[in-house]
Order: structure tokens, then C-alpha cells, then sequence
């Protein structure tokens, strides 16, 4: 819960739709990108942006941007001017602590030498600062601190070899992934296409649904002719509420090709030799939407068996399980099947208290988290509970939980944390607060228990984290999708910079 | 000062009817009738054979709203070839009301033969005239939607192979129209062009009165004849223009 709390947050989705067939397309593609963005609300709430095209030559972009929720940021008639795109790309940004603006709310649209691309981005370029020196050099100007308009300037940009009148956005996306490893998954807009881009660690998700008519959404009965159009997303539960059916994930270091006529792999630069992926493994813990599918499993299952590998090694002599809801929840009914113990709720949580109330010191700041949940006595009076959490950053969060079941008649609280201590910064796109912040670098993380407050406190290993989430992925899956006819399987890996400090790259400084 | 022979008026009358020619479907009559003003004259009268006796009218026009889910609305039209214009042209579907059937009955049946959809009706108009100065012939034209999302409208098969469906956008209804007349030699039928100008005065301009401006000195008169055609674009726009601006709606 201290994940929700503090606001450590996914830096953005997005999400794009190309229709199929005919154009102009009969296909809604605004309300589809609308229901998309909406689906990926919880990767951002602080603005919105849509950039539709009707893929003529030259195309006419019209572009939408709104702060606050997708709801409130476009008005309804707002929204009608795009009803003539028969593709688009749209993207919801994270809060940052800066001034929001409008103009850094994405996507970006800028004129190249070939005509407009429009450019949604997830991720933190890990050599931003280097890279926006060397733009600069070429003379380029950059009139946000936003790593996306660098990425954007950098596909503008020409590559050597490429011809005056053909642009070639294999070799410019290449440049650009020659240019930084990570992280990133981009959507890039040009013409009537959608260049669908993953770095070569696949560091943040990516996925390409098919629109299907809705009678045909759950049988097996859709045939290709049924396409109605494509989708790619940054997570797939996004697609049951338009109506696509789950196709495939873009691969690490991958470039796909979106258009009317289909999905098409142009292109996947491979990493430097020996070096495995690094999905963020946080994806799995606190940040996607548990119906979302990573590597053909979904996050639920996931979290759920984290859990189970937590009262594998943290068993608790104890009466009843039970949740911070709602991150937790999954873990905490993973522990219970894994333990045997009776899962229980013993907290009522209020859901319009947000983290709006951040309060400027502390004691206020635990006032505000009492406020947020009340204690179900009757559930648990006079017994031990285990309380799973899904995180316990800076450590200010859970000690009132606790206070507060104590209070009304635990004798026990024991706390189980189905996630490792965050030990590092994150440079990839999760702002985790300073080293010194977090309690797991501090002195009192030695007596933590004693701290909080609480009975016992143990956190999952590690080797417990990468195992439950390496456990259920199926390699086979996606290789079929592309035609590929080699047998091995898919080299798996992900990214607990975090929790390890070994990043995936080196970094620059 | 009044002359009582100037000032009389008579309600209008047929007194006769008398058949002149007859075919299969179409036969031609001399109408013998007293006009407003008492004098009595002829009219040369064409009328359908196969009109039925239950019904007024003698056929059905169509305005179907094919409507599937995250898509456009689109007005279901039909391209034919028409021999009396020796041209095709582009109408809505339509038919005559066989023996013993309702106009709503008719329209779903035609509706299916011609184009392949399978429809709920949604309202019928009163029994409307189609070319008075001519004939007699009387149509009721009924509203149809069609739920795209069912299986059976998904490729619908049509019986007739002479008849080809176009599907038109309805926001767009008029432009697409006047793309098609651009692009090939085909006559629009006069439903359904002056149906496309009340789509886009609802749509884009729901409160300004069409036409009108042009016109403004001439106000009186020609109030009362735009007010007529208003009031019937509005009934019918006021049904289509629910799923135009529910198409708005889509923000949770």
C-alpha cells in the first residue's frame, strides 16, 4: 500500500488503434483510443493526450490534450473533432513533481523532413542527460525537459544512409536504439502506419490486441477477414473493454509495423551479446492491472504465487491472514491457501481519500492514513494476524495500520511484505524516493519489527520474487507468432535493479 | 362592395374517375374534379394496381440505422438500376405492403430481401404522398435499427442480386453522398438528399433554421413551407440524432 501512498508511480501508457479495411474507417477510432487510455488510467491521471490521423498524403493530425482524468480531461465535444482519424496513438502521463503543463503531455507531434510523427513514450531514456547534449549539438533545440521530445527529435533526425525522398524508419528507430538501450516503448506515428517499438531489454511492457465484432470476441470463430482493426497497448487489460482479442507481445528490441493491412515484424536489434532482458519485475508487483498479461501469464496469477512463496518462507505461528486492501490482496490469498490459515478482511478501506492529502509533516501524514481505513473488529478481536502488504518504502505508512488493529483487539500483528526491500533508485522510469528515504537503508531496518511496531516483519526474498514470476512464463508462445522456427526457448530476465543494484546497462553520468 | 359569385369558394372534389389505359402494375386515369374555385377540370392520374385494401399506403420506405458497437452509425442505402431514368440510383430500401401485412411487417421483410438485415422497427410516419402532381402512390416510411453486433447481421447475405447495399456514416451522411454523385453517374432519390441536409443542420447547426436566411423577406410564406418540411426533419432527426449524441456519450 505505501507504493499508492508515497506515489511512487508508473511513468505513463499508452496506447494506439489503426482500423482495418476500408478508409475512411466506420470504426469509432477516437472512442476506442477514449476506452483505451481509460483502461490505462491507472499508469497515469494526470493528463491525457490524443493525436488522431487520417493517414492521407500528407495527413491531417488532430491532436487532443487535457489535465486530470480521462473523464474529466476531454469534453464531449472535444472529442468529436477527431472522429475523422482512421488511426491514432494516445498516452496518460504520471504526476511529476514539476508544474504540469500542457505542452509536455504527449503524444508529440513534430514536421521531419517526410511529414508528421506523432510519438507516445513510457519509460526514462537512462542517458537522457548525455543524449540531450548531443542533440543539442546538432543544433537542435529542445524546449521541454521531457525525454520523450528528445526521443522525438533523435527519430527526426536523418540517418546517413537514407535516400532523399524515402524515408526509412527502420534505420531512424534503430538509430535511435543504437543511440540509448533503455527503457522505453514507444509508439511512433507516421503516415498511415503505427511503428510499434520495445528497447532492447524490454524494460516496459507493450502488446498488440485484434479488434474483432463483439459477438465474435469470445468464440473461436473469428476468422482474419473479421479484423476490424489493431490495438497495442502498454498492458492488455485494455483490450476486453474495445472488444480486441489478445495477439501478441511486441519482443524485446522489436519493431512492428501496424497498419490497415496488419501486424508486420520489421525489425529486432539484439542486445549486446550475453545480455539478458530486464522487464521490470515492479510491473508484476504493484504497477499493472492484475488482469494484464506479461510473457503469457497474468499479473494476478503472479502476485498470487508470490504469496504462496512468501508463507513458504516466512511461515507465522499465527490465527488469521489478512490484506491491506487492494495491491495486496492477491499476495494475501496466496499466503493463506500456502499457510492453511483462514484469510479474513480486517480493514474497510475509504476509497475518496486519495493521495491528495499529502500532508506537509509527518504526524499529519499518519493522521491522514488513519482516515483512510477502519478497523473491522469483529473479524479479528483477540486473535494473531498476519497482515500481507505489498510494500513498505519509507515505513510511515503500515506503523498506524498497525496502531490501529491493535487498538481494536489484535494480540498480535505480524507483517509480511510480498515484495523485497527497495534498496536503490530506479533509473528507468520509477521514481522511488533517495536512498536515504527508504527504511531499508536505514539504521532501524536492522529492528524494523520494533520500529512499526508490529510482532514480526519479513519481507520476500529476492530469489522468492524472481522465482514465482519466472515460474509460469511460456516461452514458446510468442515464437510461433512471428514465424520463428527455432525451437530454444526465449531468453528470460528481469530487472531488480531495485531491489539489487545490479542495473541492466551501465549507467552514464 | 362584395360580389357574392367572386367570393364563393367550394371544397375542392374528384367527381370522376375514368380509366384510360391499364398495365400490369401501373394504370393511367382522367380525374374529373371541381377545383377551389368551382370550375370543374381534368386531371391526368396514374395509380398502382396492387394497392392493397387494408392498408393507405401503397408501399414502405426504409430509413434502417445498422449500429455496432465502438463503430459509426450508418444509414443502410440501395443502388439500383432504375429503368424509367434509365440511370441507377441511390434510395433507401423499399417495397410495396403485400396483402395482409402492416407497413412495419412490410418494411422488415423488404428490408431483408433487399439488403440482408435483420431490423426492429423504432417508429412508422404517417401515410406521406411521394409525387401528388402525378399519382395517388402513398408510402409510410419506417424506422428501423438494425444491432450489428448479432451474428446473423455480421456479412449479411441479401436475395436480390440486382440491388447493391451501400453503408454511409450518418454523421457524414450528405458528404459521402455528395462523393458518390462526384463519382458516378447516379440520381439521388429526393428522400434522401433532403433527409442528408436535415442530418447536417442537426448535427452541426441543431439551432439555427435551415435555409431560412436566404429567404428573409419572403419570411411568411416560405416560413410556412420550411416550418412543414422542420417539423418532419425534426420527428425523424430527433430519433436519429439520439444516436448521434449518444455516440458522445462514451466517457464513463
Amino acid at each position: 500500500m505505501e507504493f499508492e501512498e508515497s506515489g511512487i508511480g508508473e511513468e505513463c501508457g499508452v496506447f494506439g488503434c489503426v482500423a482495418a479495411g476500408e478508409w475512411p474507417t466506420q470504426l469509432e477510432v477516437a472512442q476506442v483510443l477514449t476506452l483505451g487510455l481509460v483502461a490505462l488510467q491507472h499508469r497515469g491521471q494526470e493528463s491525457a493526450g490524443i493525436v488522431t490521423s487520417n493517414g492521407a498524403s500528407p495527413p491531417t493530425y488532430t491532436t487532443l490534450k487535457g489535465m486530470g482524468l480521462v473523464n474529466t480531461a476531454f469534453p464531449p465535444d472535444a472529442l468529436l473533432k477527431l472522429r475523422y482519424g482512421n488511426l491514432g496513438i494516445c498516452h496518460t502521463r504520471y504526476s511529476t513533481t514539476g508544474i504540469s503543463e500542457l505542452q509536455n503531455c504527449q503524444p508529440f507531434v513534430v514536421d521531419t523532413l517526410h511529414g508528421k510523427i506523432a510519438v507516445a513514450h513510457n519509460g526514462e531514456l537512462v542517458n537522457a542527460h548525455a543524449l540531450r547534449k548531443k542533440v543539442m549539438r546538432h543544433g537542435v533545440g529542445l524546449s521541454t525537459c521531457s525525454d520523450s521530445e528528445l526521443i522525438t527529435q533523435l527519430l527526426a533526425l536523418n540517418p546517413p544512409l537514407e535516400e532523399q525522398d524515402a524515408p526509412d524508419w527502420v534505420a531512424r528507430i534503430k538509430n535511435l536504439m543504437t543511440e540509448t538501450p533503455t527503457s522505453y516503448s514507444l509508439l511512433v506515428m507516421f503516415k498511415d502506419v503505427i511503428y510499434a517499438v520495445r528497447d532492447p531489454y524490454g524494460n516496459r511492457p507493450l502488446c498488440i490486441g485484434r479488434l474483432v465484432p463483439i459477438s465474435k470476441l469470445h468464440s473461436t470463430g473469428a476468422e482474419e477477414e473479421d479484423t476490424e482493426g489493431w490495438v497495442v497497448s502498454s498492458e492488455s487489460c485494455s483490450f476486453q473493454s474495445i472488444g480486441a482479442k489478445y495477439y501478441r507481445e511486441v519482443l524485446p528490441g522489436e519493431i512492428v509495423q501496424i497498419s490497415k493491412h496488419g501486424v508486420k515484424s520489421l525489425s529486432v536489434v539484439p542486445r549486446p551479446e550475453g545480455d539478458l532482458p530486464a522487464f521490470c519485475i515492479f510491473e508484476y508487483v504493484y504497477f499493472a492491472r492484475p488482469d494484464s498479461i506479461f510473457e503469457g501469464q497474468m499479473v494476478y496469477t503472479v502476485r498470487q504465487r508470490c504469496g504462496r512463496q512468501l508463507a513458504i518462507e516466512a511461515p507465522t505461528d499465527a490465527d488469521v491472514v489478512s490484506t491491506v486492501p487492494e495491491s495486496a490482496t492477491p499476495a494475501a490469498l496466496g499466503y493463506a491457501q500456502q499457510s492453511g490459515l483462514p484469510y479474513i478482511e480486517v480493514l474497510c478501506k475509504n476509497r475518496y481519500v486519495g493521495r491528495t492529502f499529502i500532508q506537509p509533516n509527518t504526524r499529519l501524514r499518519q493522521l491522514g492514513v488513519a482516515k483512510k481505513f477502519g478497523a473491522l473488529t469483529d473479524n479479528f478481536a483477540g486473535k494473531r494476524v498476519v497482515l500481507i502488504d505489498d510494500s513498505i518504502v519509507r515505513g510511515n505508512t503500515i506503523s498506524p495500520i498497525i496502531k490501529l488493529l491493535k487498538e481494536a483487539g489484535a494480540t498480535e500483528v505480524h507483517i509480511r511484505v510480498a515484495s523485497p526491500p527497495l534498496r536503490f533508485p530506479c533509473y528507468m522510469g520509477i521514481n522511488i524516493p533517495t536512498k536515504e528515504e527508504l527504511i531499508a537503508n536505514k539504521p532501524e531496518f536492522q529492528n524494523i519489527a520494533g520500529y512499526i511496531g508490529a510482532a514480526s516483519v519479513q519481507y520476500l526474498t529476492v530469489e522468492g520474487l524472481v522465482s514465482a514470476v519466472q515460474q509460469g512464463i511460456a516461452s514458446h508462445q510468442d515464437d510461433e507468432r512471428i514465424g520463428s522456427s527455432s525451437k530454444s526457448s526465449k531468453p528470460v530476465g528481469h530487472c531488480t535493479a531495485c531491489l539489487t543494484g545490479k542495473y541492466p546497462v551501465e549507467l552514464e553520468w | 362592395m362584395s360580389h357574392p359569385e367572386s367570393k364563393v369558394t367550394t371544397v375542392p372534389h374528384v367527381v370522376k374517375e375514368e380509366l384510360m389505359a391499364s398495365g400490369k402494375w401501373v394504370k393511367l386515369e382522367e380525374t374529373t374534379y371541381v377545383d377551389p374555385a368551382g370550375n370543374t377540370r381534368t386531371w391526368e392520374t396514374v395509380k398502382r394496381t396492387t394497392r392493397q385494401t387494408n392498408t393507405e399506403a401503397d408501399g414502405v420506405g426504409i430509413i434502417a440505422l445498422l449500429k455496432r458497437t465502438l463503430h459509426k452509425d450508418c444509414v443502410v442505402m440501395v443502388k439500383q438500376f432504375r429503368p424509367p431514368l434509365g440511370c441507377y440510383t441511390l434510395e433507401f430500401p423499399a417495397g410495396l405492403i403485400d396483402k395482409g401485412e402492416t407497413a412495419e411487417v412490410a418494411a422488415l421483410r423488404e428490408l431483408k430481401e433487399e439488403t440482408g438485415y435483420k431490423g426492429e422497427v423504432v417508429g412508422v410516419t404517417p401515410v406521406t404522398c411521394l409525387d401528388p402532381g402525378l399519382s395517388n402512390c402513398t408510402t409510410q416510411t419506417v424506422l428501423v435499427n438494425i444491432n450489428g453486433d448479432d451474428m446473423e447481421n455480421i456479412h449479411p447475405t441479401q436475395q436480390l442480386e440486382f440491388v447493391d447495399v451501400i453503408l454511409l456514416p450518418l454523421d457524414e451522411f450528405q458528404t459521402k453522398i455528395d462523393d458518390l454523385l462526384k463519382k458516378e453517374k447516379i440520381m439521388v432519390d429526393a428522400k434522401v438528399y433532403v433527409f442528408a441536409m436535415g442530418m447536417v443542420q442537426a448535427f452541426f447547426k441543431p439551432r439555427e433554421l435551415p435555409v431560412l436566411k436566404q429567404f428573409f423577406h419572403k419570411a411568411v410564406y416560405l416560413k410556412q413551407v420550411a416550418t412543414c418540411y422542420f417539423q418532419l426533419f425534426m420527428s425523424l432527426i430527433s430519433r436519429c440524432s439520439d444516436s448521434v449524441f449518444s455516440n458522445c456519450s462514451f466517457l464513463i
